[in-house]
């Protein structure tokens, strides 16, 4: 019984680190949308092009972020949380 | 080598380094944390350069590629910066698995230094607002 529940635990957090790397689909998405959006406004005014990469790149990496956030959660589901999880199991059951 | 490094956007020159030299000054105060919380050591150290490479060379890498997209069509530009950041991900995430794998890494002094250039992002403006 005690090796069942340890499984769900590890297959759980396996299974939430995958999820939140869904997450880090939508940088990618939005970072092709905004470079699309630049790519007009240098097409339109060429002149603007050295402020306009300045600013992508800046929103660029706030766009990032989110993805980061959810490779930490993903990283700190797989090598931090079994174990902690585990500790928590096997004091509850006293072993 | 020479004329690659030329061809590079005067732009994106100024903004990487910018991103390094904050990545750099908030890796010190990294080291200084640790210190203080009396739990440093080489691993920190070790943990700390890789992911202050990791976040410099990240936003240099997007910063390219922002630069390569930039004269392309709408589509292709929006795939390729799709493309990019996919590949940026993946680097980072075996990064930040190295650094808690391999016991010569602390795994948190690897994690914590990929959200500097967010930080370098966000005191910008105050900054901006100094020099004028």
């Amino acid at each position: 019984m005690l090796e069942l529940a340890i499984g769900i635990i590890l297959g759980c957090c396996a299974l939430g680190a995958g999820a939140a790397m869904i997450a880090g689909i939508g940088p990618g998405i939005g970072e092709g949308n905004a470079v699309a959006a630049a790519c007009e406004a240098i097409g339109r005014q060429p002149e603007s092009k050295g402020d306009v990469t300045s600013t992508m790149l800046m929103g660029c990496a706030v766009a990032e972020t989110t993805g980061l956030y959810a490779l930490v959660i993903a990283i700190l589901l797989i090598f931090v949380a079994p174990n902690l999880l585990v500790d928590i199991l096997l004091k509850a059951v006293g072993k | 080598m020479q004329k690659w490094f030329r061809d590079i956007d005067p732009t994106v020159k100024k903004e990487s380094l910018y991103i390094a030299a904050v990545t750099g000054i908030l890796s010190l105060f990294l080291q200084a944390g640790f210190l203080i919380a009396r739990h440093w050591d080489h691993t920190v150290l070790l943990g700390n350069l890789l992911g202050a490479v990791t976040a410099a060379g990240n936003f240099f890498l997007m910063a390219i590629t922002v630069q390569k997209a930039v004269t392309r069509e709408k589509k292709p530009a929006a795939d390729l910066m799709k493309f990019s950041q996919t590949m940026r991900l993946l680097m980072q995430v075996v990064v930040a698995v190295l650094g808690f794998v391999l016991p010569c890494f602390n795994g948190y002094a690897v994690i914590i230094p990929l959200f500097f250039p967010r930080i370098a992002v966000m005191i910008r403006p105050f900054l901006d607002k100094k020099k004028q």
